[in-house]
């Protein structure tokens, strides 16, 4: 499963940096489930429409993850803006993702 | 189903395999936030960086395989076997989803294409259309074909397909799914069989009926209803099948209002369950004449569409056999309440009239001597060209074979005419066009097998009349026949009666009648004895009367015998003490069956005679005296 979730800032707001994500899962698991719903309510409260949302299934596509040097799921890679990081586990730490983010908590 | 999965690779225990596992996978994820993720249970799976596979821990392992259980046992629900076809649609592999059913494995499908299976009910249109279909690469979708399984049960297969293409677009083949519809089919067809049989029991009944809807539209009828709905005329003519019955009986005529609105109220009330049944019977008036039915509905319970069932049946043939019987009862009646012929006649034309609904009848009597029909009697209804046309016709006669009334006196049945212009006898002689009365019936009126009168009844329409009438009429000449004749029997009794009377009276002063004991039960005509002080009592009780012993006992003894006697005389006291003298003669009385009934006679007052004959005795006495004494 590839799938994103690409929000547009809508036209009369305020230009803002967009937020790039790739959230690496294995379909099924728990703890990427966890993940996935944890990313989407973090999204939801921190970013609104300022995010671009890429989820990956390593089971399905396992090339990418290892040409994207992922070695656990659920992992997410925070693309854009600069500079990349990255965050392991079901990221129920919203801290650690915020910060990983580039966002105050 | 479900795999046990494997302890957590990272716990302390485990086998050899396990620990080697561990050491594994920390040489992939070495230090860092992989391992503290790990160590706290936030990963699903660990990625080999050689190969690129994922190594599933449990907890996700386990929920991959339930996950793929619980997707298997959703197909399973959907079909029974997948399988895909090559470019040349042959077989090129099956697969169970349940690994139970029959399916087209058993056939050896392999390298086969569908139609070179042994598939028995396809045409070969059939299988032109569907190879068509995958010459133009379409999708489709069940496909139902039947065969025989390897117990000789006949199974019902629905195959769907698509197309099959690779990167290039090139067609590749077909692949899709085998649902197994044996259970459904043959519910299907228990289904057609059972309603096939309900149909076929419906249409047996003579009995118009059709089923409703909550909205009052006919979803189903049987053919006795089709065949009415198609003939008949009037209140809820025409509804057929689909058609709402509430619409068409809201669409009768003027006349037919009433009864509408009573039908339409009865109906609604059985669908909205507010009363189990209703009927209702109406009439109605057509050119062909009165026709009666009967509308009866039912709640249905039990079934989503259906809500009423409706019966509308054609009673007339019953109506009218219950209005025949009706006027043979109403025609004994008048027969017995008529004090006279005219009653008699008038009566009964009147009760044929209303019954029937006919305007008036004319009763023709046979004049013997004359050998012709006069005009006797009429009834019709208060209308000037009725009466008008009955007072025409008295003073008429019919000879034998001259007009209707004519020709069933010479024929003696009852005959009709539906239109009398038709006739030019009837039309100049029976009927009276100038009324509009240009139908008739007529009937002969019978006593003892002879003609001894013809009714003649007219209305503006006439029913062709079935064996039931003609029956009546038959039973009804009868009656008045025999009543008339009786009537004049008794006429020709009291005639005779009084001529009787009436010579009686020049050679007897009165009349008498004692029952089986003597006592006295008539005294009619003058006479000695008032009837108060007489009736009841035997002669030798009257107290006045003066008998010798002898004489009373000499009497008796004939009356005892049964004897007739005549003279018998004897003398009354009068109230001034005188004596009057009277004679009394009887004939002992017989019923049919030949027992006493007593005795009756006359009387002679012989006073006069009696006086005259003691003073000639007294005369010849003093004469013997007195020649005597010279």
């Amino acid at each position: 499963m590839a799938r994103k979730k690409a929000k547009r800032v809508a036209h009369d707001a305020p230009a803002t940096t967009v937020v790039v994500m790739v959230l690496y899962i294995t379909e099924s698991g728990p703890n990427s489930l966890q993940a996935v719903s944890n990313i989407e309510a973090i999204c939801e409260e921190h970013l609104k429409d300022n995010f671009r949302l890429e989820i990956v299934d390593v089971l399905e596509y396992p090339r990418r993850a290892l040409a994207d040097g992922v070695v656990v799921t659920p992992s997410l890679a925070k693309v854009f803006p600069l500079p990349a990081a990255t965050v392991v586990g079901n990221l129920s730490d919203t801290s650690e993702v915020l910060r990983a983010l580039g966002i105050r908590g | 189903m479900l795999v046990e999965p494997a302890p957590s690779p990272l716990s302390a225990s485990g086998t050899n395999a396990q620990r080697g596992l561990k050491k594994a996978i920390l040489r992939l994820v070495k230090d860092g936030p992989e391992r503290l993720a790990i160590e706290a249970g936030q990963i699903d799976a660990i990625i080999d960086p050689t190969s690129g596979n994922a190594i599933l821990l449990p907890d996700a392992q386990r929920a991959l395989i339930e996950r793929k259980v619980g997707f298997r046992s959703l197909i399973g629900l959907a079909f029974d076997w997948y399988w895909e076809q090559d470019e040349q649609y042959c077989f090129v592999s099956y697969r169970d989803a349940t690994n139970e059913a029959f399916g087209l494995a058993e056939q050896g499908i392999i390298g086969k294409a569908l139609w070179d299976l042994s598939i028995s009910n396809m045409s070969e249109i059939g299988w032109q259309t569907h190879r068509q279909q995958l010459e133009w690469r379409v999708t489709f979708r069940d496909l139902e074909v039947r065969l025989t399984d390897r117990d000789g049960e006949m199974r019902y297969l629905s195959i769907s397909g698509e197309p099959i293409f690779d990167d290039r677009d090139q067609f590749k083949g077909y692949r899709g799914i085998t649902r197994d519809i044996s259970a459904r089919k043959q519910s299907e067809a228990l289904i057609r069989e059972s309603n096939r049989f309900a149909r076929t029991i419906l249409d047996a009944l003579d009995t118009p009926i059709a089923v409703l809807d909550q909205a009052g539209v006919v979803l189903a009828s049987n053919r006795a209803w089709r065949a009415s709905a198609a003939a008949r005329s009037g209140v809820g003519a025409g509804i057929a099948h689909g058609s709402n019955c509430l619409a068409a009986f809201e669409d009768a005529g003027r006349h037919e209002k009433v009864d509408s609105i009573a039908i339409i109220a009865g109906i609604r009330q059985v669908i909205a369950g507010e009363r189990a049944a209703f009927r209702y019977e109406y009439s109605y008036s057509s050119s062909a004449g009165q026709r009666w039915f009967s509308l009866s509905i039912s709640s249905v319970s039990g079934d989503d569409a259906a809500r009423a069932i409706l019966v509308h049946e054609d009673i007339t043939e019953r109506k009218r056999g219950e209005l025949l019987l009706s006027l043979e009862h109403r025609v004994l009646c008048c027969l017995a309440d008529a004090g006279n012929a005219t009653d008699a006649v008038k009566s009964v034309i009147r009760a044929v009239c209303e019954t029937q609904g006919w305007n008036c009848g004319r009763y023709f009597d046979l004049d013997k001597s004359a050998s012709m029909l006069r005009f006797s009697e009429s009834w019709g209804i208060a209308v000037a060209a009725v009466e008008q046309f009955l007072e025409k016709s008295r003073g008429l006669v019919f000879r034998p074979g001259a007009g209707l009334a004519g020709r069933a006196y010479q024929s003696g049945q009852p005959l009709w005419v539906l239109d009398g212009s038709r006739d030019a006898d009837v039309f100049t002689t029976a009927l009276a066009p100038e009324s509009g009365e240009d139908g008739a019936f007529v009937f002969p009126v019978t006593s003892e097998g002879t003609v001894v009168g013809v009714l003649a009844f007219s209305n503006p329409i006439i029913r062709e009349p079935d064996d039931r009438m003609l029956q009546t009429v038959q039973s009804i000449g009868g009656q008045l026949g025999r009543l008339l004749q009786r009537l004049e029997a008794l006429n020709a009794l009291r005639r005779s009666e009084s001529r009787f009377r009436a010579l009686n009276n020049l050679t007897s002063d009165w009349y008498w009648e004692q029952d089986r004991d003597f006592r006295f039960t008539q005294n009619v005509v003058g006479g000695p004895f008032r009837n108060a002080d007489i009736l009841g009592l035997t002669h030798w009780d009257l107290p006045n009367v003066v008998l010798t012993d002898a004489k009373w006992e000499e009497h008796k003894s004939h009356l005892a015998a049964r004897w007739s006697f005549s003279d018998f005389e004897f003398a009354a006291v009068r109230p001034d003490g005188k004596h009057d003298y009277y004679s009394i003669s009887g004939e002992p009385l017989y019923d049919e069956g030949g027992a006493f009934t007593g005795y009756c006679g006359t009387g002679l007052d012989i006073t006069k005679r009696k006086r005259a004959e003691i003073a000639l005795r007294e005369s010849e006495a003093r004469l013997r005296a007195l020649a005597g004494m010279s």
